[in-house]
């Protein structure tokens, strides 16, 4: 915490803190220590930098409060470098060397995927905050992993529901040519057609593709009133800024799976009209999540990004879990995570025991300008009920 | 869209890409017919080029500046390298340019990624180029028909500039016959450090010229450097007039290709290549090796 925060807290702090350390030994508090490997550096090296601070973030929080159950928060952060055998053997360090039992991190999916087949063997209980891949809470499911954060198929499931209710008739598709664009535009083809629309047709350009002039053209002489786009990085940023210079924004409302504050501030007006679901953003409404984007101004300067705050209501999901429990021993701490139920930034969210999802409601973001702001904000416009957005137990389906 | 409208604007996006692909190809060429050498580092000297070009913009908000700094800039720190490093290898054999020049690409990435961070950053246009054109009623961008305005300007003072100016019969000259040129009473290394100087500054000057289509980011360089020697061997290493052919013909082709064969994008390029090569292993316009 900075020095600037408030004073009739930090005064109570200043007692809290001031109480003899000697008293605190005396309890036997020992710190809660938490593993964290986190891709820094390599292809999620952005995501897992977010992730890094929203827990830090917490951590401080908590602990200028005086911890969790009395007991300070240590974080033990490690680089994976986003390599699932490396994630694997940071998590064993993090819980044989350090002593965690209790595991943050893991940027990738694959990262995920290696590593929660042997949280049982450590004992360990692993809270994400990023993971999309259903399969962690489907057929690849292990008791003590529990997912707070909004999964992949969600996000598209979110993409589905406002198709039905918005007034676009014929679609048309962009993707980067590989397993995620091709997995993707074919949920969302399913969607389009479930719906009673039409789906025009699909394109898929190389990873790596510099001049999007063809496939503009394409979307253009289409006719479609919609293009959903599965395209990120570099090659977004490109299609983006390009397909602004065509104007296409005005004859086709762009939509995309995920919006991200990154390629917002790489590409600035050119994602203004943008449609896509938001797992998080900073304009969510709600005071607890004004207050979460105050406090994070005042310590980092500027607004919270996707995974930031994802990563914070994970880490509020554990400590009410901890609360709850009065524990962080695995046996204790999994039933109460459980049935644990939290209303945070994303408004109420609970775990569900059946299969570790966190239900939470869907939302859907348009970009625009907004007066004062230097980067076009992500808005929102539509918001699902969580019954909706939330699978099926152990599913990656729907099946309305 | 009628296909008259639809033809016309296809050949603009084409030319459009050309001229991108030929300040690569050219400059590639360029250092390659002079000093026989293989510069690996040309698509770090691109993305320097976008980042330069960044920079001007965001300090000066001047794009036109940025048209002038961001060549300068690299061109001469490609003089430099040339001066301090790469002339102290002449005599050696092939392999060490390849490594010296692939270390440098490292290393620019690197230094690149310490001073501007690894986020993607936007280079706007200025007004006037922002805006669009109807042609025959179909918008066209026009930012698009600068770059392929400045791809025929570039080219044609490139050409006359070797053609007619002494330095450009120099290096006309010291491409064909280095000693005879030495022994003639030039000095040769001049020569040299002034083209793999100005080869540099084209692909830095294509680099500015590329970011606001593509935003400047760490992946610009090793994605080049992949166009920009299928060009140069499409053309003939080391012929001028070749990486203009080369950069046209793959730039049109990948456009109509894209077009008509979406699937096959990526491998009609490849397959000029490849046939050129079978046919022609010089390159069109290149020395039979």
């Amino acid at each position: 915490m900075t020095g600037t925060s408030g004073l009739s807290r930090r005064s109570i702090l200043g007692a809290t803190l001031a109480t003899p350390v000697v008293l605190r030994h005396a309890r036997g508090d020992e710190p809660i220590k938490i593993g964290m490997p986190v891709a820094l550096t390599g292809p999620g090296g952005e995501i897992g930098a977010q992730m890094r601070r929203g827990a830090e973030y917490w951590a401080k929080t908590v602990n200028a409060k005086g911890g969790v159950l009395g007991r300070q928060i240590q974080l033990f952060v490690q680089d994976t470098a986003g390599d699932p055998a490396s994630a694997v053997r940071k998590a064993q360090d993090v819980v044989e060397r350090d002593g965690c039992r209790l595991l943050f991190g893991m940027t990738l999916s694959s990262e995920a995927l290696a590593v929660v087949p042997k949280l049982a063997e450590w004992n360990a209980i692993f809270m994400s905050s990023d993971n999309g891949d259903g399969r962690l809470t489907g057929e690849s499911f292990v008791p003590n992993f529990f997912r707070a954060n909004t999964s992949g198929p969600m996000g598209t499931r979110a993409v589905s529901l406002y198709l039905r209710q918005a007034g676009f008739k014929n679609f048309y598709a962009l993707g980067m040519d590989y397993a995620w664009g091709h997995n993707s535009i074919g949920v969302f083809k399913d969607e389009v057609k479930k719906s009673g629309k039409n789906f025009i047709a699909d394109i898929y350009s190389p990873i790596g593709t510099k001049d999007y002039s063809t496939y503009i053209t394409k979307i253009r002489q289409s006719g479609a009133d919609a293009c959903f786009l599965v395209l990120q990085g570099d090659d977004n940023n490109a299609f983006l800024a390009q397909a602004k210079q065509y104007r296409l924004g005005d004859k086709v409302q762009l939509l995309t799976e995920i919006v991200d504050l990154n390629s917002i501030h790489a590409v600035g007006e050119a994602a203004i009209g943008l449609i896509g679901s938001s797992r998080y953003t900073f304009t969510f409404p709600g005071d607890a999540n004004a207050e979460f984007v105050a406090g994070w101004k005042k310590e980092y300067g500027n607004v919270p990004d996707v995974f930031e705050g994802e990563q914070w209501q994970a880490c509020l999901m554990l400590q009410a879990g901890i609360e709850k429990a009065g524990s962080i021993d695995a046996d204790k701490l999994r039933p109460a995570l459980e049935t644990v139920e939290i209303d945070s930034i994303k408004g109420k969210v609970t775990m569900r025991a059946c299969d570790h999802q966190a239900v939470q409601r869907g939302f859907m973001v348009k970009v625009v300008h907004k007066d004062g702001a230097p980067d076009p904000v992500p808005d929102l416009i539509a918001t699902f009920p969580a019954d909706q957005v939330t699978p099926a137990c152990r599913q990656m389906t729907y099946d309305s | 869209m009628d296909f008259f409208a639809f033809l016309v604007t296809q050949c603009l996006n084409a030319l459009s890409q050309a001229a991108l692909l030929f300040f690569l190809g050219c400059g590639l060429t360029l250092i390659f017919g002079i000093m026989r050498i293989v510069n690996f580092a040309h698509g770090a000297f691109f993305m320097l080029g976008a980042y330069v070009g960044y920079s001007t913009v965001h300090w000066t908000g001047n794009f036109w500046l940025a048209l002038i700094v961001a060549p300068v800039a690299v061109g001469g720190f490609g003089a430099a390298f040339e001066l301090g490093i790469l002339r102290r290898l002449y005599g050696r054999d092939g392999h060490a340019f390849l490594m010296v020049t692939f270390g440098l690409t490292l290393i620019m990435g690197e230094v690149i990624r310490l001073v501007w961070g690894v986020e993607a950053l936007q280079v706007k246009p200025p007004e006037s180029l922002s805006d669009i054109v109807f042609i025959l009623d179909e918008p066209f961008p026009v930012y698009r028909l600068f770059l392929a305005g400045a791809g025929i300007v570039v080219a044609v003072v490139i050409w006359q500039f070797l053609e007619r100016t002494r330095l450009g019969l120099l290096i006309r000259a010291t491409s064909q016959n280095a000693e005879m040129v030495y022994a003639l009473g030039t000095d040769v290394a001049l020569v040299r450090s002034a083209v793999f100087g100005i080869g540099c500054g084209l692909a830095g000057i294509g680099g500015v010229m590329a970011a606001p289509l593509v935003t400047a980011s760490l992946g610009m360089a090793p994605n080049a450097v992949i166009d920009t020697f299928v060009i140069v061997i499409i053309g003939g290493m080391g012929s001028f007039l070749g990486s203009l052919i080369g950069a046209v013909l793959v730039a049109f082709v990948q456009v109509f290709g894209t077009y008509y064969f979406p699937d096959f994008a990526m491998a009609f390029m490849y397959l000029i290549m490849l046939t050129v090569l079978v046919v022609r292993p010089g390159g069109l316009l290149g020395k039979e090796a």
